[in-house]
């Protein structure tokens, strides 16, 4: 026995002295390989999130979302989990030195080796690990200790924003609140130099663009959010462990360089971002109800309803919404005189500016300074050089040497997570021109005015594929009454500082009223823009008045030589009568004045009340003229969102 | 009103040889003015999809800055300079706030000599920013200056 032993020891020695012959590792791949069969490793969850794996829609099998083809060892790698992995594995052996250039496999594809070494407790004198110097490098820059999810509210007048963004935050041990902004951003996006916003959309929407992880300090993005689009910033701190950590941010490594078709509303900046949580908590099971429609709110709200995965949320007003905070602080004189500072009208030595105490000269030249850089990110920039009168204003107000004492922007009492869901189904009964009818409405996403605000962006509706069909009473029985694949509408109360344009869009199938009577469904394209304004007090008040001069095109044979054209105005007022009662009483008129001539106009009064997050009554009343012919609708539905 | 396209393609050296340099580093402050129009906002941080031999994609104007998608660390002060100048002048004159507490955080400036630093800054901003569109390269040198004048905070100086 104990000659045995020493044989063993001996045969040990032997091995750790001399350099194993190549045909060795072959023997250890073998091994592996053999083994990760056995254990059937390339059909466990950890692999097929690392890769990307996604069921295929009608044949058996899978498929990885990734389309780089540097992602996959193996030819078949996109479609095949095991040849992958057994292509991982024997691209372990290879001893390729780490270059400027490239990285040997084991450090390119870090998480998957981190992944099969502990699955198959690899042996380092047979599989020798490789130091990895670059990951390690910057690993040690980003010194992580936590992980944010990041998602900057909507964007309306960006249609490739609408629906809000998110991105991941990397946290660094020697940071705290105050220092975040040296933290890193992982953001996925489609990379692109388009600048033409409604060509990046169209082709967002079908995929070309290639989406790619990028990844810079994160006070460029907060540059980029808060200062130059005026999004809010809701940050979600994840409570992740240690080593879900460490998986997190080996597989972005993996994913640095690899490219993933982008679509706006599956295959998306959010989805990914799921996927990737996913890997670092395999437990997780979160993109795969998203798999068709990942909106970010709602992704965000499966990642904050997960059982302690959100730490704290913390909210970063933008600069719009700061200034119009501090505006709503301001006498009516301080508001003139930021005003007149800002555009360089009246300089810091005026008298009636020099009258004023010191903490209130400090908000004026505050929110002067704000409002001036607001107005230069729109381009608007009111002096012929706008950074010389920046730099003055931050000098008048670096001498006072008091702080302006205004309170911070109030934290909304809901956040974009706890608004209602984003599909909504309604159940009503009405009566429209003497028949009464019941009526079944749903979409599938995402906020219309009338629905509570409650963590929306005030004014913005975004609607696709509302339909709604009605059964009738009397002969008509079921019909569809209408369906709006779009329907967009951005209302921006404008007020002394914000000079915004409000405009809607919508394209669908509307019943219309003909000559005979009959009422065909044709399709119709809207679009309008307006001015909107809070009354009586442009800045406080909740009632909101519009004004739209909109225009609108029907195409159908059933109409009177195939189209109509028209032209005409509508208005509005919008009150939230209590915080739980919206009214909305409207006119429009339309003067169709090609095609198929008529003068048709509508009036009506739509009024809201929210039962709780989830549910919501509505109550709507209408009177139509088409053809000249005259008629009124009432309509009382139950509104539910999921 | 006139459309200033400041294309400052700085920028941001530590000391030395700053004209020899410009352009190799710094995200080009195209941040404001001369921005109209919301797509080219957007798509002023986005990915230019050219990943070079890095890891991760560049974003426009941090190629030179960045290994491997962080930056490397002689930038790490100037870039966040070149990258928040508005903010940056806004906290100076104000006395403090979350961009001021972040550079001094690069800067290593400890706990108990940060009411000094603000104070001082706040006191130096015509130096600092001594015009409009102070490039970042002068913005570090005049406040590597205001350090070095600065009994506690000579330290400092050579953080920067």
């Amino acid at each position: 026995m104990p000659n045995l032993l020493r044989a063993c020891l001996f045969l040990v020695c032997l091995s750790g002295l001399t350099t194993p012959p190549p045909a060795r590792a072959d023997d250890y791949l073998d091994e592996l390989t053999a083994r990760s069969r056995e254990l059937r490793l390339h059909e466990r969850r950890e692999w097929q999130r690392l890769l990307h794996y996604i069921s295929n829609l009608a044949r058996p099998g899978v498929h990885s979302l990734a389309d780089a083809p540097g992602f996959f060892l193996a030819r078949n790698g996109k479609t095949n989990p095991r040849a992958e992995l057994e292509a991982t594995l024997a691209s372990f052996f290879s001893t390729a030195e780490e270059t400027g250039d490239s990285q040997n496999p084991q450090c390119r594809f870090i998480a998957r080796y981190a992944w099969l070494k502990r699955e198959l407790a690899f042996d380092p004198s047979r599989l020798p690990p490789q130091p990895c110097k670059r990951f390690n490098a910057w690993r040690e820059s980003l010194n992580p200790q936590g992980v944010t999810l990041v998602f900057p509210a909507a964007f309306l007048n960006n249609p490739s924003s609408m629906y809000g963004h998110t991105l991941l935050r990397i946290d660094a041990r020697d940071q705290d609140e105050r220092t975040r902004l040296l933290a890193y951003a992982v953001n996925y996006s489609a990379s692109t130099s388009e600048t033409n916003g409604i060509t990046f959309a169209i082709n967002g929407l079908i995929g070309t663009y290639p989406g790619t992880f990028s990844m810079m300090p994160y006070y460029l993005k907060v540059r980029e959010y808060n200062d130059l689009e005026n999004r809010d910033i809701w940050e979600y701190e994840l409570d992740l462990k240690p080593e879900e950590i460490d998986r997190l941010l080996m597989h972005i490594w993996e994913l640095g360089p690899v490219w993933f078709d982008y679509y706006f509303f599956d295959e998306n900046c959010s989805y990914y971002l799921l996927e990737v949580l996913e890997v670092a908590r395999p437990g997780l099971d979160l993109s795969g109800r998203f798999r068709w429609w990942a909106i970010p709110t709602d992704t965000v709200r499966a990642v904050v309803e997960e059982q302690g995965l959100l730490k704290d949320a913390v909210y970063r007003p933008s600069n719009a919404t700061l200034i119009l905070h501090r505006l709503g602080l301001m006498s009516a004189s301080e508001r003139a005189l930021v005003s007149d500072l800002s555009r360089g009208r009246v300089s810091t030595e005026a008298p009636l500016f020099a009258a004023l105490p010191p903490v209130d000269q400090a908000r004026v030249l505050e929110v002067s300074y704000d409002y001036l850089n607001y107005l230069r990110a729109d381009g608007r920039s009111p002096v012929g050089e706008p950074a010389v009168l920046a730099r003055e204003l931050m000098l008048a107000r670096s001498r006072l040497g008091v702080d302006a004492d205004d309170a911070p922007v109030p934290v909304p009492d809901v956040r974009p997570d706890q608004g209602h869901g984003t599909a909504r189904i309604a159940v009503g009964a009405g009566r429209r021109d003497g028949t009464d009818f019941v009526e079944l409405r749903a979409r599938p996403s995402y906020h219309e005015l009338m629905d509570p605000e409650s963590g929306y962006v005030r004014g913005a509706q975004i609607e696709f594929f509302d339909f709604a069909l009605r059964y009738y009473g009397s002969g008509e029985g079921l019909r569809l009454e209408e369906f709006k694949p779009v329907d967009i509408v951005s209302i921006s109360p404008r007020n002394d500082f914000f000079e915004t344009l409000s405009w809607n869009v919508d394209a669908g199938w509307a019943r219309t009223r003909i000559e005979s009577g009959a009422e065909p469904l044709v399709f119709e394209v809207n679009g309008g823009a307006g001015l909107a304004r809070n009354v009586p007090d442009a800045l406080h008040s909740s009632t909101l008045i519009y004004a739209f001069l909109e225009t609108t095109a029907r195409v159908d044979e059933r109409i009177g030589r195939g189209f109509a054209l028209g032209a005409g105005p509508s208005i509005g007022m919008i009150a939230d009568l209590t915080p739980r009662w919206r009214a909305d009483l409207h006119a429009r008129g339309q003067r169709f004045f090609a095609g198929d001539t008529d003068t048709a106009w509508e009036a009506g009064l739509r009024q809201r009340y929210t039962l709780n997050t989830n549910n919501a009554l509505r109550l709507d009343l209408s009177r139509e003229c088409q053809e000249k012919q005259f008629w009124n609708t009432v309509l009382i539905s139950l509104h539910h969102y999921f | 009103m006139k459309k200033v396209l400041v294309a400052i393609a700085l920028s941001a050296l530590p000391a030395v040889a700053f004209a020899d340099n410009v352009g190799t580093c710094g995200w080009g402050s195209k941040l404001l003015d001369g921005q109209k129009g919301v797509a080219p906002q957007v798509l002023a941080v986005t990915t230019n999809g050219t990943f070079g031999n890095q890891t991760f994609g560049i974003s426009s104007g941090t190629s030179g800055c960045t290994q491997d998608g962080t930056v490397t660390s002689t930038w790490k002060t100037s870039m966040f300079i070149d990258g928040n100048k508005e903010r940056l002048a806004r906290d100076i004159a104000t006395g403090g706030g979350e961009t001021l507490d972040s550079l001094a955080h690069l800067m290593g400036i400890r706990a108990e000599h940060r009411a000094q630093f603000n104070r001082a800054a706040q006191q130096n901003l015509t130096r600092i920013f001594p015009s409009g569109d102070t490039p970042t390269e002068q913005v570090v040198v005049a406040l590597k200056d205001v350090l070095s004048s600065d009994q506690i905070l000579s330290q400092y100086a050579a953080s920067i």
